[in-house]
């Protein structure tokens, strides 16, 4: 768990995000924790899995899991292509795949200006986000990639009922 | 000397002496059951002397005592015996053995927890004082290991407690479970490898090419011309690089055949039977990770060998065979596999017994037990909690034995056949693929995506072309089933099964069904299309994922797309598909099938039925239905009219660079003749086997002959022979009837409830010429 990015450390102050978009909105990642950007890939679909799962890819000799964020927000499908960011730090033995919109630019965060989630937010985002940063064009979501880890998932209560509804939904 | 080893040194040092002592100990273990039939055998006491030495000299080094204090004990009594002070007998090898247990147990206690363990039940003072005694009372007195050692002044009176000093059933059955349980050693080598430094200079030798190969093709402009002789080079290192890597993975089978004496050697004793075991191709190469996966079968296996095959001494007497029976451990390369058979000679399996068994659990009708071919009730063997066994003993026979050894082996891709033969043995064969890691597959596609199917699940394949699948597919109550050669095979539609959409239909498309057969289950699969068969690498998925229970992986395919890989008994388990020997009974009867024809469709008594046209009758009534033995059959081919010749006014045609005679017995070959003549379009079916097992139909146009290639036994020279049919209908199991002269002179069978005539002549009259011999049948 070394290098997670949930437990900011006075040491290491600024914090290089990695801006990601899915619907429109902005989210953020710690580039530590994202080993590739794969680009535009379709993940092949797994029938059965549950619902948060949008498939599995390919990375360096092994199938990666994908987690659709987009299903996670409880969005339907993008339309358009989307993009895999192959999460996990260097000593992370089970990276995964997280399926957004598009990636953006990399900006460089002060740690302590993170501020926390309100506590008005929903059920669903409160299980996902990790805060947010105040950006001059609005807010970025945080994410920290450990929420969003499939084992995770299916573990929690929220996704892990969503089994079995990802029927014929595919591409 | 003095220096003391710091920590990490001591770890890694432990680390291989555990390794190497746990070689040491397997060794010994052979050379001790060997050295119980050459007693007379110097080098084999050498051997053992020279593995306890080198544990005693390490662990002093190490600092463990109380091995050091075990394995001097041994090693004195072991130096006796090389020395020729003791003779070698039954006792003291029973010493020898449990010195190597206690040196085996400490050797997993150390590999556990460091340590060697100072609780009060590991002590070793008992063995040792035993060992002294063997070494002590042996030398002194010769006679002592013949006969129950007397208590006198000097020794103590036998250490009760010393397990398994003498023969006591109790003691033995306690080292057979520890020897079967804690498989001895599997523990200790599994996370590390010996590898011949060879084989790693040639993989390495091999990575070189391929950083080379890579560094070419990088360079390479895209569309550059020698790309073609690039990617050859790149696939040939592949292959040598896989096949390498292979290599160093691959152990002999000879490392677990090594467990099996000692075990035997304790079985025989606990059940009262005297047993050789003799080994063929141990050093016949096998996967590591397969290695450690049949350990398990393999013991099922052998236990069962000796407590139900193997007889009684008496009863073998009795029966006039040698007193003591035989179990062979056999392994050799076959078609890509590793075979490995168990071999006893014992009793075998009496299938009355079978089946009396199976009647009473209900798994049979006693009806149907009469019509059960051999092969089919052995196969009742493998049913869940089936034992023929009159009394559970404490080795087996609590019915959990061979279908365990089946659904182990069908998890790593093999299988397991049986045969038996009353009064001479029975040989279980099971069949291992050479490596998990690749794997031949079939890619089929469904609803969209691809999914590979294990080819070791696979028995056949089926083309429902689209008019012919409203007649193929039928319905009892909510299920749909599949009629293939008069059995009911339970339809699996794989889009629906997975909740995939459907592809909207194609017109004049049809679907495929791949008959799947796993862990007793078997049912049609039913798909969209199918891929070219591939080997796949097989990847594993995550936890998660695995989970849902019905994949067992993915795999990369050759379009760099990834494919999932079924688990076919969950798939069938997940559609409710129940294991054979259960359902059996209820698929027959809907079928309403005659029992001679329902199950058992076997190459030796399936027919070839097939029409053919006689002429000079009105249209309508020139069709008539033949048959003709499987096994005469080579192949079906469908033969473009043009390309059949004459020659003399005979029919021939030219076939794998042979000219081979055809027969037209029914005028079919006018008839085509007539119908390419009018000009009508006909379209004739034709269909095509490729083999007894796998059938597949095709379409054709235009004027194509349907030819029977036929192979005839015993003829020389001129072997092939066509007869050209009008379509082949099925293939299918008949019922040869008695031949009734008077009543009509041909061979009648029947098939698929009608009455066929069969053609037989190539078995009866092969020394005739062929073609006035067929002439007459015309």
């Amino acid at each position: 768990m070394s290098g997670s990015a949930s437990v900011p450390t006075d040491a290491c102050e600024s914090a290089s995000i990695c801006s990601i978009r899915v619907a429109g909105r902005l989210f953020g990642i710690d580039t530590l924790q994202i080993r590739e950007v794969l680009g535009t890939t379709v993940p092949q679909l797994v029938p059965l899995a549950p619902q948060y799962i949008a498939g599995v890819v390919p990375y360096h000799g092994e199938v990666l899991t994908t987690v659709s964020f987009r299903a996670l927000l409880g969005l339907s499908e993008h339309a358009g292509k989307n993009c895999v960011l192959v999460i996990g730090g260097k000593e992370d033995k089970e990276p995964f795949g997280l399926m957004v919109d598009s990636v953006g630019g990399v900006v460089l965060m002060e740690r302590n200006a993170l501020q926390e989630n309100p506590s008005g937010l929903d059920a669903r985002s409160q299980e996902l986000f990790d805060g947010a940063y105040r950006m001059p064009s609005g807010l970025m979501v945080h994410l920290d990639p450990h929420r969003l880890r499939p084992s995770r998932l299916a573990q929690s209560e929220m996704f892990g009922r969503l089994k079995q509804e990802r029927h014929g939904g595919q591409k | 000397m003095t220096r003391r080893p710091d920590k990490g040194e001591v770890e890694q040092l432990t680390k291989e002496f555990l390794v190497e002592s746990q070689e040491g100990l397997d060794r010994m273990e052979s050379c001790l059951t060997e050295l119980e039939l050459h007693p007379d055998d110097g080098e084999l006491v050498s051997e053992i002397f020279r593995t306890v030495h080198t544990i005693k000299g390490t662990t002093g080094f190490l600092g463990f005592t109380r091995t050091q204090a075990l394995a001097h004990a041994g090693e004195n009594l072991l130096g006796a015996l090389r020395d020729k002070r003791l003779k070698v007998n039954s006792r003291l090898i029973d010493g020898l053995l449990k010195l190597m247990d206690g040196l085996r147990a400490i050797l997993t206690l150390i590999a556990a927890t460091g340590t060697e363990g100072a609780r009060s039940e590991d002590d070793d003072s008992e063995l040792i004082a035993h060992l002294a005694q063997l070494k002590t009372g042996d030398s002194k007195l010769a006679k002592v290991s013949k006969s129950p050692p007397k208590t006198s002044a000097m020794e103590q009176p036998l250490p009760p407690p010393l397990k398994g000093a003498l023969a006591d059933t109790k003691a033995v059955e306690e080292t057979i479970s520890v020897t079967a349980t804690s498989g001895s050693g599997a523990l200790l080598s599994e996370p590390s490898v010996r590898v011949d430094v060879e084989v790693l200079n040639q993989m390495m030798n091999q990575v070189g090419e391929l950083v080379l190969t890579r560094n070419q093709i990088l360079r390479s402009a895209p569309g550059a011309k020698n790309f073609s002789e690039l990617a050859r080079r790149l696939d040939s290192v592949t292959v040598e690089l896989r096949e390498t890597v292979m290599r160093a993975r691959m152990q002999p089978v000879g490392h677990l055949f090594s467990k099996f004496p000692r075990m035997v050697r304790d079985l025989g004793v606990t059940c009262g039977r005297r047993v050789r075991l003799e080994f063929e191709g141990s050093e016949t190469g096998l996967d590591k990770s397969l290695l450690e996966a049949i350990r398990d079968p393999l013991t099922h296996t052998v236990r069962n060998a000796v407590d139900h095959g193997i007889e009684p001494p008496s009863e073998r007497v009795r029966v006039g065979k040698p007193v003591e029976g035989v179990v062979r451990m056999r392994a050799f390369h076959h078609c890509g596999a590793v075979i490995i058979e168990v071999i006893d000679d014992g009793a075998g399996i009496s299938t009355e017994v079978v089946l009396a068994k199976a009647i009473e659990r209900g798994l049979v009708t006693p009806e149907e037990a009469a019509t059960m071919s051999q092969r089919d009730v052995l196969q009742l063997l493998f049913v869940a909690g089936f034992s023929t066994a009159k009394e559970i003993t404490c080795i087996s026979g609590r019915g959990v034995g061979l279908d365990v050894v089946r659904n182990n082996m069908e998890r790593v891709g093999g299988r397991v056949e049986l045969e038996s033969r009353v009064g001479s043995g029975t040989t279980v064969r099971m069949r291992v693929p050479l490596t998990l890691a690749i794997v031949p597959a079939l890619v089929v596609y469904s609803g969209g995506a691809s999914f590979a199917l294990p080819q070791s699940t696979l028995a056949e394949l089926v083309y429902v072309p689209e008019h012919e699948a409203e007649q193929v597919v039928e319905r009892i109550g909510t299920t749909e089933v599949f009629r293939l050669r008069e059995r009911l095979l339970p339809l699996v539609w794989l889009d629906r099964l997975l909740g995939l959409k459907q592809i909207p239909h194609v017109d004049g498309v049809g679907f495929y069904i791949a008959v799947m057969e796993s862990e007793g289950c078997r049912f049609g699969l039913a798909v969209n299309d199918l891929k070219a068969p591939e080997e796949i690498v097989v990847k594993p998925l995550s936890e998660e994922l695995r989970e849902i229970g019905i994949y067992s992986g993915a795999t990369v395919l050759g379009d760099g797309t990834l494919a999932l890989i079924l688990d076919v008994a969950a798939v069938g388990a997940r559609a409710g598909v129940r294991p054979v020997a259960e359902d059996d009974a209820k698929t027959d009867e809907l079928a309403k099938a005659t029992p001679s024809n329902a199950s058992q469709i076997r190459l030796d008594n399936s027919m070839v039925i097939y029409e053919i046209a006689k002429h000079g009758v009105a249209e309508g009534e020139n069709v008539e239905r033949m048959a003709m033995p499987l096994s005469a059959v080579e192949r079906i081919e469908s033969v473009p009219l043009d390309q059949i010749e004459y020659a003399s006014g005979r029919p021939v045609l030219q076939y794998c660079g042979d000219l081979i005679p055809l027969v037209d017995e029914g005028g079919v070959l006018r008839e085509l003749r007539a119908n390419a003549e009018t000009a009508a379009s006909n379209r004739l079916d034709s269909e095509k086997i490729a083999r007894a097992s796998g059938r597949e139909i095709a379409h054709s146009r235009g004027a194509m002959a349907t030819v029977l290639i036929c192979m005839r036994p015993e003829a020389r020279g001129l072997r092939r022979v066509g007869m050209v049919v009008r379509r082949v209908l099925d293939v299918s199991a008949g019922t040869l009837l008695d031949k009734n002269a008077a009543a009509c002179p041909e061979q009648l069978a029947m098939v698929k409830k009608r009455v066929t005539m069969v053609h037989d002549e190539f078995s009866r009259q092969a020394a005739l010429a062929p073609m006035e011999n067929l002439r007459e049948v015309a």
